[in-house]
C-alpha cells in the first residue's frame, strides 16, 4: 500500500527493532522530563515493554462508576453534570472526582506491526476496575466515537507477557491513523517517533497525557 | 505448486467442527445451596467457548441456589481456573487429555479469581474476543484486507455460526478468510498459536513462507489447521492439534528443526 520508505521511521508498519529504538528515544526524553516511563525487559532477551504508573483523577459524573457495589465516592456532594450539546458532544463542568491508580504498558504486536497499549486501573483501596467502570473513566466525547462497537476498541485481554487480565486498545486501526502522519513527515523535514506519535493519539483517551515537551528533544537527538 | 481446495477437505472440516468432549459439571462443595446439587452432563464442542455453551449448566445449578449467593460463574479443573477465552478443545488438550472421560469440571459462583480470569458477563464479550482473534489472524494472512472488506453483517454471521453451532453458516463466511490465492503468493504468514501450561507467553507464532523447504511443512500444517487461528497445544514437547498428536517429518531425511522457523515448544 505504501511505497518504500527513505528512512527507517517512515515505514507504515513497525518492526520490532524500530519499536525498541523508538521506545529508547521516548525513554530518554521521559527521564529528562521526569515523566515516569521505564523499560521492563523479558528475562534473557532484548524483548520488553514500556511501563508507567500514574494517579489519575476522574470526575464523578461520567457514568455509573459510583453506583457500583462497594465502590465509594471520595466526596458525596457537588456531582458534576455531563451536559449534552446540540451537536451531540458533551461538556463537563467541575465537581467532585475520584482518584484511581493506573498502570500503562506499551507492547509490540508482531501481527499488526504496531505498538499496543495495555492498561489497568485500581481504586486506592486496591480493587481493580471492571470493564463497565473503566468505560466510565473515558470522557463522554471519546465514548461517542466508540459507541457503535465499544468492545472493538477497548476490551479485556490476557497480557501476552504477564498472563494477567488487562484492558487493551485494539491495534487494528493503528495503521489507519498513523499512515497520514508518516506520509506527511518527509514534507515537514522532521523524523517521526512512531511510538510517541501513536501514544499521543491513544493515550489521552485513557487518561494518559503526553506533554508537548516530548517533541522538542527529537530535533536535537536525531540527525536530519 | 500446491493448490488446496476447501471442497477436498470438507469431511475433515466437518469432523473438526463436530468434535465433542463429554463433560461432567459438579458444583463446588463450598457453594451455599438449599439442597444437594446433582452433577450435570454435557457434550462440549471443541471449537467453541465455555460461556457460550454453558447456559444450561448455569440454569441447572441456579435451581438449588438463592439469587443472593450467585455471582459471576467460573470453572475450575483440579484447582486451576479455566480460561474461558481459550477454545474448549484447547483447554481439554492442555489440562486433561491424558485422563479418563468424562472431563470433570467444577462450577463456582463466588470468589471470582480476577487476577487469573477475564470477566465475561455476556456473550458479546466472547464475540469481541473471537472477532479480535479472527482479525489478528487475517492481519498475518492477508494484511487484514479480507476481514476489512467483509461487511459488519458478514462478521456477525461468522460469529453467529460459531455461537449457534451452524457449520454451513460459519463456513460460508470463513471460506473467504481461508482463501489462499496462489497467484498473489498465498498467505503472507500462517497464523497459529502454541499454548503451554505454566508459561505466560502467548505470542502468535509466525511462519515465514519464503523458504522452499517450508512448502512440505506448509501443506502439512494447512491440511490440519482448519480453523484460524488454530489451536496447537504443546504438552511435554509434543504438538497436539485438535486432540491429535502431530509428528513432524521433513521432506528430506533430516529432522525438521522447528527452531529454524521460530517455533519454540
Amino acid at each position: 500500500i505504501w511505497s518504500g520508505a527513505k528512512s527507517p521511521t517512515l515505514c507504515c508498519v513497525l518492526d520490532e527493532e524500530q519499536f525498541r529504538l523508538s521506545c529508547q528515544l521516548l525513554l530518554q526524553r521521559s527521564d529528562q522530563l521526569g515523566d515516569g516511563w521505564s523499560w521492563e525487559a523479558v528475562q534473557g532477551s532484548e524483548e520488553g515493554y514500556l511501563r508507567k504508573t500514574a494517579l489519575r483523577s476522574v470526575p464523578s459524573d461520567w457514568g455509573p462508576l459510583h453506583d457500583q457495589k462497594g465502590f465509594t465516592a471520595s466526596t458525596g456532594s457537588d456531582f458534576l453534570r455531563a451536559e449534552e450539546e446540540d451537536d451531540g458532544s458533551y461538556t463537563v463542568t467541575n465537581s467532585s472526582s475520584l482518584v484511581l491508580q493506573y498502570e500503562y504498558h506499551i507492547l509490540f504486536s508482531c501481527s499488526y506491526g504496531a505498538p499496543v497499549l495495555y492498561f489497568r486501573a485500581f481504586t486506592l483501596e486496591g480493587r481493580s476496575l471492571a470493564l463497565e467502570e473503566m468505560w466510565s473513566t473515558i470522557h463522554p466525547n471519546y465514548r461517542l466515537c466508540f459507541q457503535n462497537c465499544p468492545l472493538n476498541a477497548i476490551s479485556q485481554q490476557e497480557h501476552p507477557l504477564l498472563g494477567q487480565p488487562f484492558f487493551f486498545f485494539h491495534p487494528c486501526r493503528t495503521e489507519e491513523f498513523m499512515g497520514p502522519v508518516l506520509q506527511a513527515a518527509p514534507d515537514q523535514g522532521r523524523p517521526v517517533n512512531y511510538v510517541l506519535s501513536w501514544l499521543s493519539v491513544v493515550g489521552p483517551v485513557v487518561g494518559l497525557d503526553v506533554p508537548l515537551q516530548y517533541c522538542t528533544a527529537l530535533h536535537s537527538t536525531k540527525p536530519d | 505448486m500446491i493448490t488446496l481446495t476447501m471442497a477436498d477437505d470438507k469431511d475433515v472440516l466437518r469432523d473438526v467442527w463436530f468434535g465433542r468432549i463429554p463433560t461432567c459439571f459438579t458444583l463446588n462443595p463450598d457453594e451455599v445451596t438449599e439442597r444437594e446439587a446433582e452433577a450435570y452432563y454435557l457434550l462440549l464442542p471443541r471449537v467453541s467457548y465455555l460461556p457460550v455453551v454453558t447456559d444450561k449448566v448455569k440454569k441447572h445449578f441456579l435451581k438449588v441456589m438463592r439469587a443472593e449467593d450467585v455471582e459471576e460463574m467460573w470453572f475450575e479443573y483440579e484447582g486451576t481456573p479455566l480460561k474461558w477465552h481459550y477454545p474448549i478443545g484447547v483447554l481439554f488438550d492442555l489440562h486433561a487429555s491424558n485422563t479418563v472421560l468424562p472431563w470433570n469440571i467444577t462450577v463456582h459462583f463466588k470468589n471470582f479469581p480476577d487476577q487469573d480470569l477475564l470477566h465475561c458477563l455476556s456473550n458479546s464479550i466472547v464475540e469481541a474476543h473471537f472477532m479480535s482473534s479472527i482479525k489478528e489472524a487475517d492481519a498475518l494472512k492477508h494484511k487484514s484486507q479480507v476481514v476489512n472488506d467483509m461487511q459488519k453483517k458478514d462478521h456477525k454471521q461468522l460469529w453467529m455460526g460459531l455461537q449457534n453451532d451452524k457449520f454451513d453458516q460459519f463456513w460460508a463466511m470463513n471460506r473467504k478468510l481461508m482463501e489462499y490465492p496462489t497467484e498473489d503468493g498465498g498467505f503472507r504468514y500462517i497464523p497459529f498459536r502454541i499454548y503451554q501450561l505454566f508459561a505466560h507467553s502467548f505470542l502468535p507464532y509466525v511462519l515465514p513462507l519464503f523458504f522452499p523447504s517450508v512448502l512440505f511443512f506448509l501443506s502439512f500444517i494447512l491440511s490440519i489447521l482448519l480453523l484460524f487461528p488454530a489451536s496447537v497445544v504443546s504438552n511435554h514437547k509434543s504438538l497436539v492439534s485438535f486432540g491429535t498428536r502431530i509428528l513432524i517429518r521433513s521432506k528430506n531425511s533430516d529432522e525438521l528443526n522447528l527452531k529454524n522457523y521460530g517455533i519454540f515448544i
